[in-house]
């Protein structure tokens, strides 16, 4: 009934998202990656699943680190990636949010 | 120096200024990071780690009262589908399982045909304050307000199992929320827990600070487990499954686990080698909310520190105060205690600064126990960067 009365009163008025249960959007929010070799393949992967938020802010990471992570979302999330990609994936990671340890 | 230039070049939202040595096992979380510009459904703008799965955190001065305000409590969620409504006439939890008569409830269900019980209780990410350790553990980067406290209303997970009748030798429960992966091969992030780990004061709740639950902290209900880290407070949650034997799941034995040893501890790089048990139950803590890093008070002036304390329930004795770097520590005084053992007690500290320039604020929580919150750096580091409870620290400017 609330529900019925919210949405008649939406017709009229602008409410906030505060009295609204309906179609509750999250804003898209454009985190800064940066741009380098198989990008494309980060792009069509990890974005699936995530923001490029949730990458840039794990810290700089050893290889051994980002590896593990692309091995974990294929195993354990079931990334659809071929092996070749994945380590594309891996080398981006590394270079561009590495700290220069292979382990 | 490395962790320095992360944080300035990498944090573009949660534009961050990182302290601290990378000598230490831990050293403080980072502080001011940004306040995002862009503002979430039933929020006001939070420190935004990310959009999908949302992921964020309560600045600072937050704590500088008992109750966690709803629109600034902390979000975090594992899966990037979260439904964009739930349509109250087709929501049902069910229970299932290992019980004598499945159910299926309505909200109002919920509502109207168990007692309904209340209870004030921290919610914290096992993740909170992970920023501290070095070398940099992984996952999200938290500084310290992956935490809040809200007074939560809801039906006793007891009674409804009762209702249901647990069968004989039911002895694990699962429980599993209305988001999805975009995979379907993706594992559900569903948590298990002994029937034994589930005392009365576990609620299913529909109500947080008087008001229905907002959307990202789990409306319409979500679980709540006093004295324990929100891993297991499954959100949007759905189902209970009853089982007689323990459910091999991702999310139970490979995510959310500390070493287990006196001091949940390891060597970097070891990890694979060293036995773990899930994190559980929350270390005594205590936070200041106000001053924060940015604030100058002036030479002699009525200064009253303010902040939060709390643990897994056996009660706060005393919050400690230092304001010369830890040579000597004061008492605060703490607020009466009314809000129970599983919340955050209030503590106030005046002072007046005899000395112009820089000066540190350290508080230190001890509980009934006699658990008393250790240095940073006298914290041993994990792997997963889990149950960070360092002493804390603020910077002020004196003028």
């Amino acid at each position: 009934m609330y529900k019925y009365i919210i949405a008649a009163m939406l017709t009229l008025v602008p409410l906030s998202a505060q009295e609204v249960k309906e179609d509750m959007q999250v804003p898209y929010i454009p985190y800064e990656i940066k741009m380098g070799e198989h990008f494309d393949v980060i792009q069509a992967q990890c974005l699936i699943c995530h923001s490029f938020g949730y990458i840039i802010n794990q810290g700089p990471q050893s290889k051994g680190f980002w590896a593990g992570k692309v091995k974990k979302m294929k195993n354990a999330f079931g990334m659809d990636i071929s092996d070749a990609d994945a380590v594309m994936v891996t080398d981006y990671l590394f270079k561009h949010y590495g700290n220069g340890k292979l382990k | 120096m490395q962790r320095r230039d992360f944080f300035k070049k990498s944090l573009v939202v949660a534009g961050a200024a990182a302290v601290g040595s990378s000598l230490e096992a831990a050293s403080q979380p980072i502080q001011g990071q940004k306040i995002s510009e862009v503002a979430f459904p039933q929020k006001r703008p939070m420190i935004t780690y990310s959009d999908r799965p949302p992921l964020l955190e309560s600045p600072r001065n937050v704590f500088a009262q008992a109750i966690t305000p709803n629109d600034q409590f902390f979000v975090r969620w594992h899966m990037p589908e979260i439904p964009t409504h739930v349509d109250l006439k087709e929501y049902r939890l069910k229970v299932n399982g290992e019980v004598k008569n499945e159910l299926s409830l309505t909200l109002d269900q919920l509502k109207n045909e168990f007692a309904p019980i209340e209870v004030t209780a921290v919610l914290q990410c096992g993740g909170n304050g992970r920023s501290a350790f070095s070398p940099i553990a992984g996952g999200i980067q938290w500084g310290n307000g992956a935490v809040g406290n809200a007074k939560w209303k809801g039906a006793r997970l007891r009674d409804i199992l009762d209702r249901a009748g647990i069968k004989k030798g039911a002895h694990w429960i699962g429980f599993n929320g209305l988001d999805k992966a975009a995979y379907y091969k993706t594992p559900n992030f569903v948590r298990e827990m002994h029937m034994e780990e589930l005392d009365e004061n576990v609620i299913v709740a529909y109500e947080m600070n008087g008001e229905e639950l907002p959307y990202l902290n789990g409306y319409p209900v979500r679980l709540i487990i006093p004295g324990y880290y929100s891993d297991s407070w499954v959100k949007m949650l759905s189902n209970l499954t009853l089982t007689t034997d323990y459910q091999k799941l991702f999310f139970m034995d490979v995510a959310y686990r500390i070493p287990d040893n006196e001091t949940e501890s390891e060597e970097p790089g070891s990890h694979k080698k060293v036995k773990t048990k899930p994190i559980t139950t929350m270390n005594v803590k205590s936070m200041i909310g106000y001053p924060t890093n940015d604030t100058k008070v002036y030479f002699n002036s009525h200064t009253t520190v303010r902040g939060v304390a709390f643990d897994q329930g056996k009660g706060i004795k005393e919050v400690l105060v230092s304001i010369d770097n830890g040579k000597t520590w004061e008492a605060s005084i703490l607020d009466d205690g009314k809000n129970g053992l599983y919340s955050f007690r209030e503590f106030r500290y005046t002072f007046n600064p005899s000395t112009y320039g820089k000066l540190t604020i350290m508080s230190k929580a001890i509980n009934l126990a006699g658990e008393e919150q250790p240095l940073a750096q006298d914290i041993g580091w994990n792997h997963g960067g889990y149950k960070y409870n360092g002493v804390d620290s603020v910077t002020i400017e004196v003028v």
